[in-house]
């Protein structure tokens, strides 16, 4: 027999099973990255009503908040890397991975601490041998994880930042723009930028400008600066979180693609290999027509 | 009576969009209770309860956990909270946490019987391996015999 055709099937076998497991995958993803989406759009309104009561703060004269003041010089970095905890996501850690290595190249030697999250950013750091400051676990698995956890973040950046050990703070993340387009971000967190924010900003910037009218109307208790001063790191935090959801969108999103391209492979595959075992099976019943008509033919012949 | 527009918010989601009668909130200066047309007022607020009265007077408790009261010219209230949850949400909440308990443990259930059955398979196996090595062996004999 020419092709071993046993040893075919069981490829076969093998590809339907590998297929069964990626379509799953795909199909997890897909719900996953469906969750994330929902988290990311949930996630818009605080951060817009936060900015509009900070704007209408602002607009009260004061000088400005330690938080938003931009330093002359910035001399160190702390830069938040956000990639996933696991692979099989196409190119989504690349990617990211890429634009925080610019990010590095870009600023002097030695300047940029990292705080990781995501395991694959925790070893991309190490393996770069650069400064790891922290490394936070558990943010990137499932669909969208509680506010609260990303509480830890903004507090390290905040303290950090106001103790002068940082001169800026930056999230390098991946914005989610469709289910098939993702791209890698440097966003500047601290010192808060109002142009820095998330996505729709074009949006609420119009929403603010009708209630800067009534700024002077409101009462503040105790006073303004207190209030801005509790009001400015939930800003943060609330970047920080729409950070994270973004990019667990995408790591979903680019997961499903992924294994749907997987899936597609798999499914070209067993179509290749049973056309390869067909001809194996016909060329071997052929073979054996023909030894038998040889046969045959031989005894005729006596 | 007139009503408020009341939107409750937290850095997850908007808990709450609805018209109210009145809402007391605990703030850093005290408890405040605003009804309609009060005063353009912004305030930190305390972790504590919150108590809204709703469109057809029935109470209903929120817990927070610190955050923001704003309110607006024109009987719009807003409140930036860190976590908000509602009561009934509470008690959904740990009925929720009750079934994903049995669900664990029936789950590790299931998990013994897979693994039982596994055991018996593999104990299956190793008998059916046995049989045929006796059986080889006794073969083996019966060709040495004659």
């Amino acid at each position: 027999m020419g092709v071993n055709t046993k040893a075919i099937n069981r490829r076969i076998k093998s590809v339907v099973n590998t297929k069964k497991i990626t379509k799953a995958m795909e199909l997890v993803s897909a719900s996953k990255m469906r969750k994330a989406v929902a988290a990311v759009l949930a996630s818009r309104p605080y951060a817009q009503m936060a900015w509009s009561l900070a704007g209408r703060l602002e607009r009260r004269g004061e000088e400005a908040h330690p938080l938003t003041a931009k330093r002359p010089e910035v001399k160190r970095t702390l830069a938040f890397l956000l990639t996933s905890d696991r692979g099989l996501c196409g190119g989504f850690n690349a990617q990211v991975l890429r634009v925080a290595s610019d990010f590095v190249k870009s600023r002097p030697e030695g300047s940029v601490d990292f705080a990781s999250i995501g395991r694959r950013a925790e070893a991309w750091v190490r393996r770069r041998k650069l400064p790891l400051k922290a490394s936070f676990e558990g943010l990137m698995a499932g669909a969208a994880p509680p506010a609260t956890k990303v509480r830890p973040l903004a507090r390290l950046a905040k303290d950090g930042f106001l103790k002068t050990d940082y001169d800026e703070v930056v999230v390098i993340y991946t914005d989610f723009v469709s289910s098939i387009l993702q791209k890698p971000r440097v966003k500047p967190l601290l010192p808060l930028r109002r142009d820095a924010d998330l996505g729709e900003v074009q949006g609420h910037r119009q929403e603010i400008a009708p209630n800067a009218k009534m700024a002077g109307e409101y009462a503040f208790e105790p006073d303004p600066g207190s209030v801005l001063d509790a009001l400015l790191p939930r800003i943060a935090e609330a970047q920080l979180y729409q950070a994270v959801l973004e990019s667990l969108a995408s790591e979903h999103s680019a997961r499903m693609l992924a294994m749907k391209n997987a899936t597609d492979a798999a499914a070209d595959m067993i179509d290749d290999l049973r056309l390869t075992f067909n001809q194996g099976r016909q060329a071997a019943i052929t073979q054996e027509i023909a030894e038998i008509s040889a046969g045959r033919a031989a005894l005729a012949n006596r | 009576m007139k009503l408020l527009d009341f939107e409750l918010t937290t850095p997850e989601r908007t808990v709450l969009r609805t018209k109210v009668r009145q809402v007391s909130v605990p703030t850093t200066e005290g408890e405040i209770t605003v009804l309609s047309d009060h005063l353009p007022i912004v305030a930190p607020i305390l972790a504590g309860e919150m108590r809204v009265v709703s469109e057809d007077g029935i109470e209903s408790l929120i817990a927070v956990s610190g955050g923001f009261v704003t309110v607006h010219p024109g009987s719009r209230l807003e409140i930036l909270a860190d976590t908000a949850e509602r009561a009934e949400e509470l008690d959904l909440k740990a009925i929720e946490e009750a079934h994903a308990r049995a669900e664990a443990v029936l789950k590790e259930k299931i998990d013994d019987e897979e693994r039982q059955a596994e055991a018996t398979a593999s104990l299956a196996r190793e008998l059916a391996r046995l049989k045929v090595v006796r059986k080889h062996r006794s073969k083996q004999g019966f060709q040495r015999l004659p």
